[in-house]
């Protein structure tokens, strides 16, 4: 019997004329890692859903075709009761953690299930021990880092000792070391316990630990198949707005004929590696110094003077927690820094200083030669824009229009260049002509956008943004930034806090790493990433493609980059 | 930010049944309710404290200090203009309507320090634990302790939200009171959407373990009713019950003060 077994699933949601599934079939046997991948909107979150019932027995809406859960169609059966079998775990940890501590979350589901609470205590210990949370038993889940959080969501569902776990992109808000937890683990599971596994990811990386992959897009299953053949189509990856391995891109873009000799794509960095010697590839050395200072040229000739002094910053919260250990940064106009650092590093209670939403306990922050203490808020907020991680955190307009001219209306600009700053600002962010549309009807990255229009509408030099790439699929994320890039290049001063990687290697100029409150690198993101293995100490890996580079002893940041030096066409200028 | 009162101490009151609790708070309520004149409400304001104290939860105080600080003043400042009494001083103040106002502030402040000790000594599982042993139905039990645990959440996404508005340049604290209400708007909107999603994703995290599956469900924490919690519910009975007499012989009222 299958683990899970889809045929002809099609599902509207109450008051959409648009399926958000339609004619899904899907078998999945017991003890399978199925990666689930795919473009935002593809259907990913809402075909979870069904698995485990609350489609459509909690969400309502037009469903036809089957899903069977071990042989139980779960359309007739309580989501509750579905729970013996499958457990969801979702993206948001925030709300399904609500336990006081964390052996109690973990004791809720076999609660339910009236288990005796001698067996309980039992499957507390040992479901802990397996996603490494021992010890942690009394401590209140606000207290734990977001992998942790994660973690312990997996664990809360393990303790129910289901059949199958799907998890709804779970890694989302974590950082790179934690990301590769939450896989290992599944990993794990899957192998030693037999354990169906479903996770829905836009990490391709990690993708590399399941048996099989199924791509999504526009709520149908494009394409399906063993884990390294799916990995190794870039093109079909890059259609479904899946960030390829940049190993696989590398390869895969020095063409059919230069390529393998008829061997499969390298997908690893070690696979890389080997290819590389078997194909005699070299690079020029010369060729990449010249690039990079030409890049470093350009990226330097729009710095001017500094914009935000930070002298020995130090943040004590009210409860005491030293967030902030004397940090000491100064960014210049023009730069497009990176603030980097694991989950509760400090990064955000950082840059909140930069707009004077938090004030100094020590030291001092000055912005444009101003002491952010003696500055009120709503003038720092005229020269430091901060948008922040989720827009719907500050979204309420019931037009797009209203929503971007709020800033500059507050800021007094009269009505007539209010509308010609939301256009600009709409255009800025590729939103021209949606002023009437409601912004909730909006998806998740359009929203975004709007946000960062909001922001852009008040004409701040220096934009904050908080994880502006977090729930964005890859062209999204992308568009995104390529956004963000044109906004430096007119000018602004850009900082992003982030856990994306390859979004920091491709972009920024400067990163400025943080641990427990200091800053413990900080320069050009070249000369950071190369630092492999300090970056490793705070919990952050470089992208594949700097790792391979470090190897080949190339400090590259990007595809593009290697594919420049080992310059095929160097023979033809000769 | 950490919102919850709770402190994960191991003292005596702590490893109490949480029924015992329970009682305990239900009677710290009613001793300060039971008097009116200020050296007696003093007195179960001590009681109050030293039950915090020996809970090894005072800490909390600090967290709450600005609003026990604003009720006090506030209800002492009221009740000093409005109660009347026989010895009037000058105007509508007489030296009971002073003494009335701060029992009546003080009261106020020893019933929020008696609900703090209760949550900071109770976690949400066991007062909702508490409530099922004392009769109440499990679903609501849990939605009295879920709705306890949503207040900090809220109170995070709204601090959250008022933050992203300031930072767009929202200045809640200038302007006229209807332009004041006005500046809401921006803050509230996506505060009810994020409590509306919030809740969406609890129910469904709830449904999706289980919540409900079996009439039988069992309780991880266990609890024992031992000569421990007999003592000090026995204790705070003793005292509300010889407070009850002494109230109702009048001597814990204030001499002169007129209704």
């Amino acid at each position: 019997m299958n683990a899970v077994e889809v045929q002809g699933l099609s599902f509207a949601y109450k008051g959409s004329e648009r399926e958000a599934i339609s004619g899904v079939d899907l078998a999945i046997s017991p003890g399978e890692f199925v990666v689930l991948m795919g473009p935002s909107g593809a259907g990913k979150s809402t075909f979870c859903l069904t698995l485990n019932g609350l489609i459509p027995n909690f969400k309502k809406g037009k469903y036809s075709g089957e899903v069977r859960v071990f042989g139980v169609p779960t359309k007739k059966h309580k989501v509750s009761d579905l729970a013996r079998d499958i457990v969801l775990v979702f993206q948001d940890f925030e709300t399904q953690i609500f336990s006081t501590n964390v052996e109690l979350e973990v004791a809720f589901g076999p609660e339910n299930f009236g288990v005796d609470p001698d067996e309980i205590g039992r499957r507390i210990h040992a479901t802990l021990k397996r996603v490494r949370l021992d010890g942690f038993e009394a401590r209140q889940p606000a207290t734990l880092s977001g992998g942790q959080k994660q973690r312990l969501a997996i664990a809360s569902a393990l303790s129910i000792q289901p059949r199958i776990i799907c998890m709804d992109e779970p890694t989302t808000d974590l950082d790179p070391i934690g990301k590769f937890d939450v896989f290992q683990v599944a990993d794990e599971l899957s192998r030693e316990k037999n354990m169906t596994m479903l996770i829905v990811e836009h990490e391709t990386e990690e993708a590399l630990k399941a048996d099989r992959i199924v791509l999504m897009r526009d709520g149908r299953i494009v394409a399906e198949g063993n884990a390294r053949a799916i990995l190794a189509s870039p093109a079909l990856l890059e259609e479904c707005s899946v960030k390829p391995l940049e190993v696989a891109e590398f390869f895969a873009s020095l063409g059919p004929g230069a390529s393998l000799d008829g061997g499969e794509l390298p997908l690893t960095v070690e696979e890389g590696l080997s290819a590389w010697e078997r194909l005699g590839l070299a690079a020029d050395r010369r060729r990449l110094d010249s690039l990079v200072s030409e890049k470093t040229r350009q990226q330097q000739a729009g710095y001017g003077d500094p914009v935000i002094e930070v002298r020995n910053l130090v943040h004590r919260y009210e409860n005491g927690l030293e967030a902030l250990r004397g940090v000491d940064l100064t960014i210049r106009r023009g730069e497009f820094v990176a603030v980097l650092g694991q989950n509760g590093s400090g990064k955000t209670t950082l840059v909140k200083h930069f707009n004077g939403l938090l004030a100094p306990t020590g030291g001092e922050v000055v912005v444009n030669a101003r002491d952010t203490r003696a500055t009120s808020m709503f003038e720092l907020s005229k020269t430091v824009g901060y948008v922040f991680q989720n827009p719907d955190h500050q979204i309420f307009a019931q037009t797009v229009f209203d929503e971007v001219a709020y800033g500059p209306r507050l800021f007094g600009v009269p009505e007539g260049e209010v509308k010609a700053r939301v256009v600009d600002a709409l255009e800025a962010v590729g939103l021209t002509g949606s002023e009437e549309e409601d912004p909730f009807s909006l998806t998740k990255g359009q929203r975004q956008r709007v946000a960062v229009a909001s922001v852009l509408a008040a004409k701040p030099e220096v934009i904050i943004l908080d994880e502006p790439t977090t729930g964005l699929d890859y062209k999204e994320q992308e568009s995104m930034m390529d956004l963000i890039k044109r906004l430096n290049e007119m000018g602004h001063t850009i900082i992003i806090v982030t856990h994306s990687m390859w979004v920091t290697a491709a972009y920024a100029h400067r990163a400025v790493v943080l641990k427990e409150g200091q800053v413990v690198m900080d320069g050009p993101v070249r000369d950071v990433f190369v630092r492999e293995k300090e970056l490793a100490d705070v919990f952050l890996k470089p992208p594949q493609i700097v790792r391979f580079g470090a190897r080949l002893g190339l400090p590259v940041l990007t595809v593009d980059e290697l594919v420049a030096c080992v310059g095929r066409e160097e023979g033809a200028r000769k | 930010m950490n919102l919850y009162l709770y402190l994960d101490k191991d003292t005596p009151i702590h490893r109490m049944d949480p029924r015992a609790k329970l009682f305990v708070l239900l009677f710290s309520f009613a001793l300060p309710l039971l008097n009116q004149h200020p050296l007696w409400v003093a007195g179960a304001f001590a009681v109050i404290l030293a039950y915090g104290a020996a809970a090894r939860s005072l800490e909390n105080l600090r967290r709450i200090r600005q609003i026990l600080f604003f009720i006090f003043i506030f209800s002492t400042l009221v009740w000093t203009f409005f109660a009347k009494g026989t010895d009037v001083l000058i105007w509508r103040v007489s030296r009971q309507s002073i003494l009335y106002g701060i029992g009546t502030g003080l009261k106020l402040d020893a019933m929020i320090i008696a609900g703090m000790v209760f949550l900071s000594t109770t976690k949400n599982e066991e007062i909702s634990q508490g409530l099922i042993l004392l009769g109440l139905p499990y679903p609501m039990a849990f939605a009295f302790s879920t709705a306890l645990r949503l207040v900090p959440t809220f109170v995070g996404a709204g601090a959250t939200i008022a933050q992203a508005q300031r930072s767009r340049g929202l200045d809640i604290d200038s302007g006229s009171f209807i332009e004041r209400v006005r500046k809401y708007i921006p803050l509230l909107v996506p505060i009810f959407l994020t409590a509306i999603r919030s809740s969406d994703g609890l129910a469904m995290a709830l449904e999706g373990k289980g919540f409900g599956a079996s009439t039988k469900r069992t309780f991880y924490l266990r609890f024992k009713w031992t000569a421990r919690e007999t003592v000090v519910v026995g204790l705070f009975l003793a005292l509300v019950v010889a407070n009850t007499y002494l109230t109702l012989t009048g001597r814990t009222l204030i001499r002169g003060l007129m209704k």
